[in-house]
């Protein structure tokens, strides 16, 4: 006989729907993965040119036919492309993302090595990023035209600034100007301020736009009326009651933002010399390196998609209300 | 020190506290080599392979030029010397080379130095699965080497090669342990091992690349300036890709040496006096735009040499590079061996001549935009351009577009990917193609112009004579020239080579490849290594 109140226990119904929801989603993920895989791979296949003579240097290299040969057949570039693409996919499931043309190492080394420097990157500017944006929205917000107009103008100037623009002010005057931080470079956490702030500072902008419209809205709500009748600080108020309920466009901002931050992060890895997916990814595009394009391309779709998955599992956690609507 | 000091003190009473500090700094920077101490290099482009016989483009040879010895020297006047072999012989067919080797010399492995090394080396550079294209492009001739004894090698050719020696003293060619090169190529691409001044400790992708001293070195080439072990105690070679970033790091003292100056920030080097720049033109073919010869329009030399008389390279390098690259006139670079200047002046800029030519050619007639017609159809050239061509280049065709235009010539700039570019020039669908070619042997005249590389290399491989140039009395003088030892004899076939390169309008060249080095005032001793103008830092020390 089971348990009644296992049927009934509506918290463990929530988790059993959030587990539904998110096996769907995993679901949905894989197939964009394939599928992701499967344009890059076509797409760079179908390019003119060809690979061979990309790997021994391209129009200024002078190999001997033999080593044009014995190139092509390592790689097995010699065999039809509907071949490469089965034994690429066969490879593929079994997690081997195979070797870089360009690296002479496996693509997961490479994606080993790099792929920390940019994980360290998108994460400090996307925390940078909401702090920014909880100081200027949080504090600003409903507090008249003035300060409020002013603030929604910075944050549409910030929101237009071009990555590798505000890098290279950000170099001008913080690294060789006053020389608080190191120009170039992956090692030390100074190093990492300058090109996680350059990153920041648009995506704050675009953030703090939804955040404050949605701010707003909240304050006018009655609820923040009682709170405030209840003798609780301006601050108190805006932190504790109001916040919660404008999070939920920012966060789901958040989630598009990875996809916006992996970009701007090959501008920022290129103008600060830093190590990191980005710029190998430019590289390898530019060596017409498959396997490493492929890759890279690879882990991050997956990086956007589980961002994805996990924005909406927040959704879910910040308003049950959601979850009802959905279920 | 002290004894420097002394006549300083008197200076000190008259000069301002400023410029007597000036003058202590001049005394420490001619003071002798200070052992130790760590130099950090930054450079733009990051080696896809430590092992210069794998691929072979220059930031591996820039690299490789600190670990490995190359069995011969080439000093600055092109002539060679010892290096790892102390003396060898020819056969008098020109097919054999019997080197003499040394018999002190290790790797930094253990392994030692000896004839079943030069074989392991030569081998390995001729082997397909090395993916070479440089030092195995130069060694096509290469048939096998027999070991004689522990220390004589004969290395056979199928053909002879004069510029053997020559390719042989490029770092390109560099001899490795042959322990090491027994490892799968990948493995040696990432920790190789030679026998030179530094060797490799740490490859830390995208960042840098660290070596420290061979202690054990004593096989100095006769070029450098001090034998013994390097004076740096550790070498930091990093990669910071952004020319602006890599100037300004050197100016704030972050480096030690910077490679590729932006010649933007050439004059700002100059007027700083805590740098100091090193500029050297690399030999070879300069900087170009070669003619398709195999098709319309410039298969006629009148429109060649018009199309060349009408570019004002003069004047677009002096706005584009700020006058700091010269022009290049001939067919290879001042740093050459058996360059000749004879040929400097026979693209000068000369727009009456230009129109002559055309007019002689037939193209007389002007459509709607001015441009010359010839029945009907408009003189047009195609350039490409790919997409890892340098802005500054891109910009140097648009003053040549500019140009051209006034003698009623149409240059059309086509930009696309390199892939494209490469697909392209094996389709010789172009009518310009852009490139350079650094080498320290005028045998280089062989390989863009030659017949035998009008054929592609390989299936879906790409001709290196992007020119279609095919003339056997050429072919035969650069033959001729690789069968003879004799100096002046050498010297005589490649004048006349040149000579007839420069004649038939085979390229437009614009200027010279060059290495140019910024040093910090920490940096001393800095040399670039003659046979390609290579950074070379056995002779640097630092003082910090």
């Amino acid at each position: 006989m089971s348990d009644p109140t296992t049927l009934t226990d509506p918290r463990r119904e929530r988790l059993g729907a959030l587990a539904r929801r998110a096996a769907i989603r995993l679901g949905g993920g894989l197939l964009v993965l394939w599928a992701v895989a499967t344009l890059t791979f076509f797409a760079l296949r179908l390019m003119p040119g060809d690979p061979v003579l990309a790997i021994l240097g391209g129009t200024t290299g002078n190999p001997t036919p033999e080593a044009i040969e014995a190139t092509r057949r390592e790689y097995g570039l010699d065999k039809p492309l509907p071949v490469q693409y089965v034994l690429y996919l066969g490879r593929l499931v079994q997690g081997d993302l195979g070797q870089s043309y360009s690296q002479h190492q496996p693509v997961t080394r490479v994606l080993a090595e790099q792929a920390g420097a940019t994980l360290e990157l998108t994460f400090a500017a996307l925390v940078l990023a909401w702090l920014l944006v909880l100081l200027l929205t949080v504090v600003t917000a409903g507090r008249g035209r003035l300060i409020g107009g002013l603030a929604s103008l910075a944050e549409t100037l910030s929101a237009a600034l071009p990555h590798f623009w505000l890098g290279v002010v950000l170099l001008a005057v913080f690294a060789f100007g006053l020389r608080w931080f190191p120009p170039a470079g992956s090692d030390s956490l100074a190093s990492l301020v300058l090109p996680a702030f350059s990153l920041a500072i648009p995506l704050a902008g675009f953030i703090a736009q939804v955040t404050r419209e949605s701010l707003e809205l909240t304050l006018d709500q009655p609820f923040i009326l009682s709170a405030r009748s209840r003798g609780l600080s301006d601050l108190a108020v805006r932190f504790r009651h109001a916040l919660r309920h404008a999070l939920l466009p920012g966060v789901s901002l958040s989630g598009w933002a990875i996809g916006a931050l992996i970009s701007g992060a090959v501008v920022c890895e290129v103008i600060f010399s830093r190590k990191g997916v980005g710029r190998q990814l430019y590289q390898a595009v530019q060596l017409q390196d498959l396997p490493l394009v492929i890759g890279i391309t690879l882990v991050v779709a997956a990086a956007y998609v589980l961002a994805n998955i996990l924005v909406d599992l927040l959704y879910q956690w910040i308003d049950p209300r959601q979850q009802e609507a959905s279920a | 020190m002290n004894r420097l000091n002394f006549p300083l003190i008197p200076l000190c009473a008259v000069l301002a506290l400023a410029g007597c500090e000036r003058a202590e700094q001049v005394t420490t920077r001619s003071d002798q080599p200070l052992h130790g101490g760590t130099l950090v290099y930054a450079t733009d482009r990051e080696p896809t392979c430590l092992d210069p016989h794998v691929a072979g483009d220059m930031p591996q040879v820039f690299v490789a030029q600190q670990y490995l010895d190359s069995l011969v020297s080439m000093d600055s006047d092109g002539r060679i010397g010892p290096w790892l072999a102390e003396r060898w012989q020819v056969s008098a067919d020109g097919l054999s080379y019997t080197f003499h080797l040394r018999r002190d010399v290790h790797f930094t492995d253990g392994t030692p130095f000896n004839a079943q090394a030069v074989k392991a080396n030569l081998d390995h550079m001729a082997d397909p699965k090395t993916q070479s294209s440089t030092a195995g492009g130069y060694i096509r001739q290469y048939r096998g080497t027999d070991i004689v004894d522990e220390y004589t090698a004969v290395v056979h050719l199928a053909t002879p090669y004069a510029a053997f020696l020559e390719v042989l003293a490029q770092g390109f060619l560099g001899i490795q342990s042959p322990t090491a090169l027994k490892r799968s190529r990948d493995e040696n691409c990432e920790s190789p091992v030679g026998s030179g001044p530094f060797k490799v400790v740490r490859w830390d992708r995208q960042n840098q690349v660290e070596l420290v001293r061979n202690p054990d070195y004593n096989w100095a080439p006769p070029t450098a300036r001090h034998q013994g072990p390097a004076y740096l105690e550790r070498i930091v070679w990093k990669f910071i890709q952004e020319p602006s970033v890599r100037f300004a790091s050197l100016q704030a003292g972050e480096v030690d040496v910077i490679e590729s100056v932006p010649p933007e920030s050439h004059e700002a080097a100059r007027r700083n006096p805590d740098v100091e720049l090193i500029i050297a033109q690399r030999p070879g073919n300069p900087t170009n735009g070669t003619f398709n010869l195999r098709r319309a329009p410039f298969d006629d030399i009148r429109v060649r040499e018009a199309f060349v008389r009408s570019a004002d390279i003069e004047g677009a390098l002096k706005s584009v590079y700020f006058g700091e690259f010269p022009r290049a006139g001939g067919p290879l670079s001042v740093a050459t061996p058996f360059y000749s200047g004879a040929f400097e002046r026979s693209q000068d800029y000369d727009p009456q001549r230009a129109a002559r030519l055309l007019d002689a050619a037939g193209w007389t007639a002007r459509d709607a935009q001015g441009y010359r017609t010839r029945n009907g159809k408009r003189l047009s050239a195609v350039v490409l351009i790919g997409a890892r061509t340098p802005p500054s280049e891109l910009t140097l065709w648009e003053q040549v577009q500019a140009t051209t235009r006034q003698a009623g010539l149409e240059l059309v700039i086509d930009q696309m990917s390199d892939a494209q570019v490469t697909a392209r020039q094996a389709a010789w669908d172009y009518d310009i193609r852009t490139g350079y070619w650094n080498t320290n042997t005028p045998d280089v005249l062989r390989i863009i112009f030659g017949s035998a590389f009008v054929q592609p290399a390989g299936v879906g491989g790409y001709h290196q004579n992007s020119s279609g140039f095919a003339d056997p009395g050429f072919d035969a003088l650069l033959d001729d020239a690789l069968a003879t030892q004799d100096p002046e004899r050498r010297r005589a076939l490649y004048l006349k080579a040149q000579q007839q390169a420069a004649s038939q309008y085979l390229q437009l060249t614009t200027y010279p490849q060059s290495t140019r080095l910024g040093l910090y005032k920490t940096a001393h001793g800095v040399r670039l290594e003659p046979s390609l103008a290579v950074t070379y830092l056995y002779d640097a020390w630092v003082s910090k």
